[in-house]
């Protein structure tokens, strides 16, 4: 359970100025380019600082302007799967995904096994990150985020990027995801059709500002 | 970093630091000498380590530039200057062991011309004609052959003609080393420097009673580590054996 | 001497070798760190710091010598600090390797300072995001991804090392067997005509160094990923 209370983030054009609680397991945020949702996902990881506000995660408060209260991002277990993936150029998808030492911590290589196993990542565990399709980059990048052992999930525009085909099968991956982790997930996307599907709850968001909120309409899922 | 990184790393400082630190030797004589002394006091110290004395080692320069390390700090035991006043200063600084202080050698000045095609040059006047264009000399505030030169021809009256063509060197053999390599038409120098040199020829030699007073130094130093090799090696140096050394490169007795 | 290395010619080779080496490692945590610090961080007296840190590399090199021996001469500041340890430092090798490091120690910052602003500050934020921390980021992150410039940076810096001369004629002097480098002993052998000796270490030097900067540039230039 996320809540946002007052949050104030001065951007280039306007200000980013979020009061919300998100209670749904998945919530998708809608809204055109340039409105400010990635700079709202960088300021929950805890990668841009706000000028006011608070952010409370499951209870513990994140960030507090008032009480000049920060958690580093590295603390936030917040696990962010960024518009351009990030992923480490010099490592390989295996030492990628296993960066976090969360992903190690447990011993039992069974979430990782699970991880692989979803996103289907095992053919291509050794190679080196530089000749990956667009595709198999996305998967790579959610693999590493799910491996933190996060509570809470970002994705920024995860299908943006992508042929229509390959669309397609990211969400199917999404979905896969969604059923056997439970955690929850915020997604950022300017087209909500595509998100849609995945979410409980659609946020319209437009210039720094929440629009509108709604139960999302589940009925054109197929399956 | 990985363990067997740090130690690899650990490895390479502690080889690194062994490698570069000079071993320890036993007891050497650490001597500082007046470049002038080079040939000779080696071939002393070959005779000196043949009777079983302290391996020397030697840092040769001007007695100017040897007497300001020692003022810095140089670690060293000796000190054979090729003037008093450079030692009188080290001794105005406590930094010699004053009892230990003798007065050696002496030596003679010569104007040298290349070998060659050196320009006649038989009295210091000589200087003054317009085929000589360089003069080099050891630098005339600082490295004693300098300063006994500029004392002569001070003396002669000629040094405010000719100083304009002087080119001061860093000490007395690479004045040398000017005329040789043909850099300079006339250097003065020690008798005992043109000696070792067979590309030059002494033009004129400045006679004992026309010269300036020569003296050679030498002292044990105040922070010697090894004072005790120092002493017996500048014993040696003084002793007859040594100074028949001396006198075979050209060397004058100290009066 | 008879051949073309004399053994007084190969003790001064070797001895300026390792000597570089040494002062190359001896400054290379520092001089990463205040490289990163400089690419990484910002403060309001953040020039001065890059003005100290680039003034070896314009001033003369014989004033920053003497300004090293003022330091650490017996009459200097340190001076009864090394006479009560027992230490000396000023003409003996010791010198040579602060001379050295002083006089390069800009061009590693330099070199290394390139190479961390070169690396996608992004990288090192999802790393955090990830749970790790100031050091493992920089290990794991940083270092690996600027390692490129930072060995080109080295290069130079042992490079420059090598033929360091003013500064170190000043505080180390030039004593045969102890203190000699190859920069030295050439202008020592010139000075008193003795160019045949100066021939093999003039050799030297110009091949190392040449070594040194070629390796430099092509490490530096080749494109793609560091695998």
């Amino acid at each position: 359970m996320l809540e946002i209370t007052h949050l104030e983030l001065p951007l280039a054009e306007f200000t980013l100025d979020v009061h919300i609680a998100l209670r749904s397991r998945v919530t998708a945020i809608v809204g055109p380019s340039g409105a400010g949702k990635t700079s709202l996902l960088e300021t929950i990881a805890g990668f841009r600082t706000p000028r006011r506000g608070r952010i409370e995660l499951d209870g513990e408060t994140l960030f507090d302007a008032g009480a000049r209260r920060t958690v580093p991002a590295r603390r936030r277990r917040i696990g962010y799967v960024p518009q351009d993936d990030t992923l480490f150029p010099h490592l390989t998808v295996r030492r990628n995904l296993t960066y976090s030492t969360a992903s190690r911590d447990d011993g039992s290589a069974g979430s990782f096994d699970r991880v692989v196993a979803v996103l289907e990542l095992e053919p291509i565990l050794e190679r080196g990150v530089a000749n990956l399709s667009g595709g198999e980059r996305r998967r790579v990048a959610i693999g590493r985020a799910l491996l933190s052992r996060p509570r809470l999930l970002l994705c920024d525009e995860p299908l943006s990027g992508l042929h229509p085909e390959l669309k397609d099968r990211i969400l199917a991956y999404l979905q896969a995801v969604g059923e056997e982790f439970p955690i929850p997930v915020l997604y950022v996307a300017h087209d909500a059709a595509e998100v849609a599907t995945l979410a409980d709850e659609v946020v319209a968001f437009d210039r720094g500002r929440v629009v509108s909120r709604s139960a999302a309409d589940k009925s054109s899922r197929t399956t | 970093m990985t363990p067997s990184r740090r130690a690899s790393w650990t490895l390479a400082l502690a080889l690194a630091f062994g490698m570069a630190a000079a071993p320890v030797r036993a007891a050497e004589v650490r001597v500082s000498a007046a470049s002038s002394l080079t040939e000779a006091i080696q071939e002393a110290s070959a005779a000196w380590a043949g009777q079983g004395g302290d391996p020397v080692v030697f840092n040769f320069g001007a007695s100017s530039l040897l007497a300001r390390q020692i003022a810095e700090g140089a670690p060293a035991d000796l000190f054979f200057s090729a003037d008093e006043a450079r030692m009188d200063d080290l001794a105005a600084r406590n930094l010699i062991d004053g009892k230990s202080r003798k007065s050696l050698l002496s030596n003679t000045l010569v104007f040298v011309v290349s070998a060659e095609r050196g320009a006649a040059v038989a009295s210091p006047e000589d200087l003054l004609k317009s085929e000589i264009q360089t003069i080099a000399l050891g630098e005339t505030r600082s490295v004693p052959a300098g300063i006994y030169a500029r004392e002569f021809l001070e003396k002669k009256g000629l040094w405010d003609r000719v100083r304009g063509k002087v080119v001061p060197t860093e000490n007395v053999r690479a004045a040398l080393a000017a005329v040789e390599a043909g850099n300079a038409d006339v250097a003065v120098v020690y008798k005992t420097d043109a000696m070792i040199s067979k590309k030059v020829r002494v033009a004129h030699e400045v006679s004992v009673s026309d010269g300036p007073r020569i003296s050679y130094a030498a002292a044990v130093l105040a922070g010697a580590k090894n004072a005790e090799g120092a002493r017996r090696f500048l014993a040696f140096l003084g002793s007859p054996s040594g100074i028949a050394v001396f006198q075979k490169h050209g060397f004058l007795v100290a009066k | 001497m008879t051949g073309l290395l004399s053994s007084e010619t190969a003790w001064t080779i070797a001895f300026t070798l390792r000597i570089a080496a040494l002062a190359t490692i001896l400054m290379t945590p520092a001089a990463l760190g205040v490289a990163w610090v400089l690419s990484r961080k910002t403060w309001r007296g953040k020039s001065v710091l890059e003005t100290l840190v680039a003034l070896p590399l314009v001033m003369p090199p014989v004033a920053t010598g003497l300004i090293l021996l003022k330091l650490l001469g017996r009459r200097g500041p340190l001076g009864p600090f090394f006479d009560r340890m027992g230490l000396e430092v000023v003409f003996t090798w010791k010198a040579v390797v602060i001379a050295m490091m002083v006089m390069s120690f800009p061009l590693l910052v330099r070199g290394a300072r390139i190479a961390f602003d070169e690396v996608n500050p992004r990288l090192e934020q999802m790393a955090r995001s990830l749970g790790a921390g100031e050091v493992r980021v920089f290990t794991t992150m940083t270092l690996p991804l600027a390692v490129r410039g930072i060995v080109g940076g080295l290069l130079l810096a042992f490079a420059r090392a090598l033929g360091e001369f003013g500064a170190t004629v000043l505080v180390a002097g030039n004593i045969p067997m102890k203190t000699s480098t190859m920069s030295l002993a050439i202008y020592n052998y010139v000075q008193i005509g003795r160019d045949d000796r100066a021939w093999p270490l003039l050799a030297v030097s110009v091949a190392i160094c040449f070594l040194a900067v070629w390796i430099g540039e092509t490490v530096l230039s080749r494109r793609g990923r560091l695998v």
